[in-house]
């Protein structure tokens, strides 16, 4: 390849790497959020009643699925780095520890994990608080947004310690051979070398876990948590209108991962680069 | 096998015979069952800190490694600042020095996927000597390049052993030993088959020698 791109500005060199491919203005994707919002908003102005009502009355559950999920995502990614490096581990016992927490998290279904989380956990705590005299522990309460944040976390760090793993292992060995070579350690490698480069290779299953997370966030309307799924299921259950209570907040959801999607996409593009 | 300090040597030999995983043994790249290997006094195998020696041996690869999301520049400079801790200003012009002395100076801002071949090896060549190496490691330099680029390397190579740096490099180059190295080791199947002089060795009666000229030399 043979030519020199133009570089933007400095601030960006961070991210520009000659083969990043620039966004284009119009594609199928404004089609569609033109097309979803459109109708939202057809809906909402034209059929006010129920549509803005339940608008009105959902839009707080919109939040809280936003910072769960946000906040969910931000703990696995940092998880699913822990848990990849240990599945990659020398060492018997952190690569057992590793294994073992992902086979058993990627065998047990979300939503049993997240039931058991609010509903077994505090009981399991408050057990060992009464066995240890320890007050704290023998009156534990479980806080919903806590224990939702929680489950979903090491829920989702399990496939995210495979994907991190994957990426890593997709690094030729060659780029750590030559690191060692020049006398780093096997740490230092890994930062300056292999990580920066797994971290691009992962975007892609990374950012589709973010949106598979906020679509899953929904489960968490089954222990106590008021997000958008709930509070639909509470204007639902005093106004018996399912269809425009549902229309509602699928729509909702679809604006919000089509813009997550956008997103993640706008990202993978600024940080792809060319082997 | 010994090499001295200044001394260029040669290992030629068959493929499969071991001359790479020979001279990755040297900076423990591989790991060896028996015998020794000590580098500069230091034996390789109950050697406490493996990143401290290798600082001191600098290895080329024959698929050049470069690190891919970084420029020839940051490439350099990588390594001084992490392993050397030298300043940024201070690896920034040792970096570019050494651009300059393998002849690409203009290229420190290019990334590797926009390197030909030959400029790639040149500034893995440029990396490892950033580290101000006692010894260099040549694990078939020219192999993975297109004929027209190979010259541009061996010259590297040639004007780093005429400034007396210590040298092993694993090749099928003849013209390069002939004209560079102090001994040509010949090996195959793991064992050294004959050690001697260029001018010795390819005028050898040996006959696994004789054998494995006479397939190398095109001429």
């Amino acid at each position: 390849m043979e030519g020199q791109p133009k570089p933007r500005s400095s601030r960006s060199k961070l991210f520009y790497i000659p083969g990043a491919e620039s966004f284009t203005r119009m594609d199928p994707w404004w089609g569609l959020v033109v097309l979803v919002v459109g109708l939202a908003v057809t809906l909402v102005t034209v059929k006010a009643d129920p549509f803005l009502r339940i608008l009105l009355f959902v839009r707080d559950g919109v939040a809280v699925t936003a910072f769960i999920t946000v906040a969910a995502f931000m703990f696995t990614l940092v998880l699913g780095m822990i848990g990849g490096l240990g599945r990659l581990s020398q060492n018997w016992v952190i690569h057992g520890i590793a294994t073992l927490y992902v086979e058993i998290v990627r065998g047990i279904p979300l939503l049993v994990q997240l039931i058991w989380w609010y509903f077994a956990f505090p009981v399991v705590i408050q057990g060992i608080g009464r066995w240890l005299n320890f007050t704290a522990m023998a009156n534990y309460q479980s806080n919903a947004i806590f224990t939702a944040v929680t489950g979903l976390t090491i829920c989702y760090g399990a496939y995210m310690s495979e994907i991190y793993r994957a990426g890593i292992q997709s690094i030729p060995k060659g780029q750590g051979e030559a690191a060692r070579s020049l006398g780093m350690t096997h740490f230092q490698s890994m930062r300056h070398v292999v990580l920066p480069q797994a971290v691009r290779v992962v975007l892609p299953p990374v950012g589709n876990e973010f949106i598979a997370l906020l679509k899953d966030s929904c489960l968490v309307s089954v222990v106590a948590v008021a997000d958008l799924t709930r509070r639909g299921r509470e204007f639902m259950a005093v106004h018996f209108n399912p269809i425009e209570v549902w229309t509602m907040v699928a729509l909702l959801y679809l604006v919000m991962t089509l813009f997550l999607a956008r997103l993640v996409s706008w990202v993978e593009k600024k940080t792809h680069f060319e082997r | 096998m010994d090499v001295h300090k200044g001394e260029v040597v040669v290992i030629i030999g068959p493929s499969g015979s071991g001359k790479s995983t020979l001279l990755r043994c040297i900076n423990r790249l591989e790991e060896y069952d028996a015998g020794r290997i000590v580098v500069d006094g230091i034996p390789l195998d109950s050697a406490q800190n493996i990143s401290a020696v290798r600082r001191e041996i600098g290895i080329v690869f024959q698929s050049f490694n470069l690190f891919a999301h970084l420029t020839a520049m940051e490439n350099l400079t990588l390594a001084q600042r992490v392993v050397r801790k030298r300043s940024r200003g201070e690896s920034e012009k040792i970096a570019l020095e050494l651009l300059t002395k393998v002849g690409i100076p203009d290229k420190a801002r290019a990334y590797p996927i926009q390197l030909s071949g030959g400029q790639q090896q040149r500034v893995a060549i440029a990396r490892a000597l950033a580290m101000n190496p006692k010894i260099m490691l040549f694990d078939e330099p020219t192999s993975a390049l297109d004929p027209e680029m190979i010259k541009e390397v061996l010259d590297v190579m040639l004007a780093l052993a005429s400034e007396g740096m210590t040298m092993v490099v694993v090749s099928h180059e003849m013209g390069f030993a002939r004209a560079a190295a102090k001994r040509i080791i010949l090996i195959d199947e793991g064992q050294i088959i004959e050690e001697d002089t260029p001018e010795k060795l390819f005028a050898s009666r040996h006959e696994r020698t004789r054998q494995f000229l006479s397939k190398v030399l095109h001429m």
